[in-house]
């Protein structure tokens, strides 16, 4: 029976993963590329204007010379006191990123990890597992991670890369002001405003992988201070493959439109309104998998003066899954049929916040915040939620005072009060010291509660649905995880062509999700809090302008963790399942113009092995070398013509899951691309 | 396997007549803060300054730079050398408004944002052109504000808050510029 049950439910856990289960569910060599790639660079990097040259340009000359500008977030950052790094727009651009989960590898304090063509687990910090639920995702404010698992649906978070104004990454906890499940991070998705996005804007293309895609957009103007863009995007992906290079059956494709509208309505007033539909279907081993969604948005912004400003956001956001759920197996029993989990998510969220000084030395920032979510399941034989239909509330509140102990020393004190449906209170305060060493440097401390709030798997799944044998189940009394964060970081814009940052952190784990079994009966196994733990590590980030053409990042982190079953207690898999992430990582990349009008960009990131939850025993994900380069020419002002191969050193490659013959592995693929503006 | 050599095989052709074909055209791309020190150096030459604005005929006309510097070397290599009239061209940087004694042109930079009204309010009645990149700042009462658009660099004007001070902008900045008027709250 043990036996049985060791792998049962993992074996489960597999199939899981593919249905809501989704949720659930050559060193020399590349060296050597890169090297070339390098040189190659390095040989062409001079033929650009100097000084002296731009200083005869006349004015309407300067004005049509293109910048790179590589350091500039690092400079905007300079006084932000957390493990931050920005993705820009044009980072996003010469990646050659076809999608944000692509374009989210670009910042080194994350762990991204293909599990096949349509699903990626993505994760700072650690805890980078099929459930992973430690991080906070927004988009334009708009928070994405879901209630069913607190993850996030990466296939059904999308946006025409081109309009994204920047990513922001935030590592380490940001509970104080950004609320639950920010316990490893913050990830926040900023589009371009409607101003910025004037005019048609098309690109297209296709390859091996993305097979085909194409976007556009529109942006005009709707009276002197009002313009609005709208966009469209498809795009169509073939199938991966297995390790023995058969196909795997997970195509993906996937069609969006969308709006938003700017307006400064007076010089003290703006007011955004944007919002986007989407549809996809999924292939997988259980059959097509559809995912659609519809949101929008309203945000008012109103300045006080320059110290102070209101602003009220409210949104709505539905979305709508289908799921295909294979048999519940043991061995060669069948304890439930197949059959189709529906999710349809209903979400109602307003938010109100207020910033203003207090005296010579206080900036205070308030707010508080309501979201309304009625989440309405069809459950499968195989796998559900009791209830099936639930309607929650969370109430929250935040206090934040930045006290300026003298002009290059701050103080900031926090916290955020919220009430949930399951927890019910959580406090999460945030204390964190700001040191400007000089105008250039950074030396920053901090101190931080977070809670990762219980979701619906961990209260109310059902693997195995009544009538029928249920194996797992969620836990009535299941409670918020939470973490104490220790962190220590510097950043140094040392001068005109080197920026870096790098920070430490400790975090010690409370509460962490384990598998418990109910007495005499075993089954159902359900979920409890009995695992605690700690982690450490180290991120490093660096920019190297080494020419105007020329630029290079560098970019490592460390990861080490110790996750444990509390003493006298129980876990299945003996704390492994929440954990699934490389000790080391590592990226290079490098940006060079050429004369001619050409970038070449190549990215090289070596991840290292990692031990993969949710089997029978420890499996590893083999460590990896990979390439990704693109090669552009803007044959005018208008049109750029590119081509970018993706996973270069490696014919296929896993980067994700327990390594058995129906591990999907991601294929090297060459695209190519043209975008062109008016 | 094979449908994926050929298409591999395919753009090996394109790439290679890419990049014959475009063996030489244009001028590359400088960094950002190259080309706005340069804009920095113009505003000298596009900018008059009445001789009140000096405390001698020979004293040196200063660039400042408030709070973080993002120039790096950038802005002394465009002022080496050049002087305006008898005024030397010197570049100087300040932690602190209270800092700033003679100063023609100011680059207030974005780590200043919260103390943006408090600058302003300091340099009234003082013949320092303002320049920014911050957000809206030209609304709120900077003389030149720097924006980026499609990788190129724009110029927003307040030429009220310029008359304000006794400077006159040249009709050669303005012809290429944004120009804002400040509606209440500046």
């Amino acid at each position: 029976m043990a036996a049985t049950l060791m792998t049962g439910p993992f074996c489960r856990e597999r199939h899981a993963r593919r249905s809501i289960g989704r949720m659930g569910g050559a060193i020399g060599a590349s060296a050597l590329a890169f090297v070339l790639c390098v040189c190659f660079s390095a040989a062409k990097a001079d033929d650009l204007p100097s000084i002296g040259d731009l200083k005869r340009l006349n004015v309407e000359d300067l004005m049509n010379v293109e910048v790179t500008s590589v350091s500039r977030h690092a400079e905007k950052l300079i006084e932000a006191a957390s493990a931050i790094q920005v993705i820009t727009q044009e980072d996003i651009r010469r990646s050659g990123a076809t999608s944000i989960p692509e374009a989210l590898r670009l910042a080194d304090n994350l762990q991204v990890a293909q599990k096949n063509a349509h699903d990626w687990a993505i994760s700072a910090r650690g805890f980078n597992t099929d459930l992973g639920n430690k991080l906070l995702v927004m988009i334009d404010g708009r928070t994405v991670y879901t209630p069913l698992y607190s993850g996030v649906f990466w296939d059904a978070q999308d946006y025409l890369l081109a309009d994204i104004d920047r990513i922001e990454v935030i590592s380490g906890p940001g509970g104080a002001l950004w609320g639950a499940n920010a316990v490893n991070g913050v990830i926040n998705i900023i589009t371009k405003g409607a101003k910025d996005t004037q005019g048609l804007y098309v690109d297209a293309g296709g390859g091996s992988q993305p097979r085909g895609f194409a976007g556009a957009r529109y942006g005009g103007q709707l009276g002197t201070d009002t313009q609005f863009r709208v966009y469209g995007k498809y795009f169509d992906r073939g199938d991966e493959v297995l390790a023995s290079g058969n196909s795997e059956p997970d195509a993906w494709r996937q069609g969006r439109v969308g709006f938003r509208v700017d307006s400064a309505a007076t010089a003290l007033d703006n007011l955004t309104v944007q919002g986007d539909f989407y549809d996809g279907h999924e292939a997988q081993s259980t059959g097509t998998a559809d995912s659609s969604g519809e949101n929008v948005l309203g945000r008012w912004t109103h300045r006080l003066s320059d110290e102070s400003d209101l602003s009220l956001q409210s949104y709505f956001d539905q979305t709508h899954l289908s799921d295909p759920v294979s048999p519940l197996l043991v061995g060669a029993t069948q304890f439930s049929p197949p059959g189709t989990f529906y999710d349809d998510l209903t979400t109602y969220d307003v938010d109100f916040q207020h910033r203003f000084r207090l005296g010579a030395r206080n900036r205070i920032i308030w707010g508080v915040g309501f979201r309304h979510t009625h989440d309405a399941d069809v459950n499968a034989p195989a796998v559900g939620f009791l209830p099936a239909v639930l309607d929650q509330n969370l109430y929250s509140a935040f206090l934040q005072d930045e006290l300026s102990l003298r002009q290059d020393l701050s103080f900031t004190l926090g916290t955020k009060l919220e009430h949930n449906d399951y927890s019910g209170f959580e406090f999460e305060p945030d204390a964190r010291l700001s040191w400007n060493l000089s105008p250039s440097e950074n030396l920053w401390a901090a101190v931080s509660r977070a809670v990762r709030t219980p979701s619906r798997i961990d209260h109310d799944l059902s693997e195995g649905t009544p009538p029928y044998l249920v194996l797992l189940k969620g836990g009535s009394d299941f409670t918020s995880e939470s973490v104490i964060a220790y962190e220590l970081g510097l950043r140094a814009h040392l001068n005109s062509q080197f920026t870096g940052s790098v920070s430490g952190f400790y975090n010690q784990y409370n509460d962490v999700r384990s598998t418990s079994f109910t007495p005499i009966t075993i089954l159902p196994l359900y979920f409890a809090n009995n695992l605690d733990g700690d982690t450490y590590g180290l991120e490093f980030s660096g920019d190297y302008q080494a020419t105007s053409a020329w630029s290079l990042h560098a970019g490592y982190t460390l990861l080490r963790e110790h996750i444990e079953v509390k003493a006298g207690q129980f876990d299945l898999s003996n704390a492994r399942n929440e954990t699934a992430d490389p000790k080391h990582q590592i990226s290079m990349r490098s940006s060079l113009n050429l004369p001619g009008r050409l970038e070449l960009d190549c990215g090289l990131r070596w991840i290292d092995t990692l031990v993969t939850n949710n089997g029978p025993t420890r499996g590893t994900v083999p460590s990896y070398f990979e390439l990704n380069t693109r090669l552009a020419w803007h044959a005018s002002e208008r049109l750029e013509l590119s081509v970018v191969g993706q996973n270069l050193l490696h014919n296929h490659h896993p980067e994700y899951g327990f390594p058995d013959p129906m591990r999907p592995e991601i294929q090297r693929s060459v695209y190519g691309k043209f975008a062109w503006r008016y | 396997m094979a449908v994926l050599r050929k298409v591999l095989a395919g753009w090996l052709c394109g790439t290679l007549a890419l990049i014959s074909f475009c063996g030489v055209c244009g001028a590359g791309a400088a960094t950002e803060y190259e080309v706005k020190a340069v804009f920095v150096f113009n505003f000298s030459r596009f900018v008059e300054w009445s001789p009140q604005a000096f405390s001698a005929p020979n004293a040196p006309f200063v660039i400042g730079v408030l709070g973080n510097d993002p120039f790096g070397a950038h802005l002394d290599e465009a002022m080496r050398g050049e002087q305006l009239d008898q005024h030397p061209l010197v570049v100087r940087r300040f932690r602190t408004v209270e800092e700033i004694g003679d100063c023609q042109i100011l680059f207030i930079d974005r780590s200043e944002n919260e103390r943006l009204g408090q600058i302003i309010a300091a340099l009234d009645h003082r013949s320092t052109l303002t320049v920014s990149e911050l957000d809206r700042s030209s609304e709120r009462g900077v003389m030149i504000q720097f924006t980026t658009e499609n990788n190129r660099i724009r110029l927003r004007i307040n030429v009220e808050a310029a008359r304000a001070a006794g400077l006159t902008i040249s009709s050669k900045l303005l012809r290429s510029a944004e120009i804002v008027s400040i509606r209440g709250g500046g």
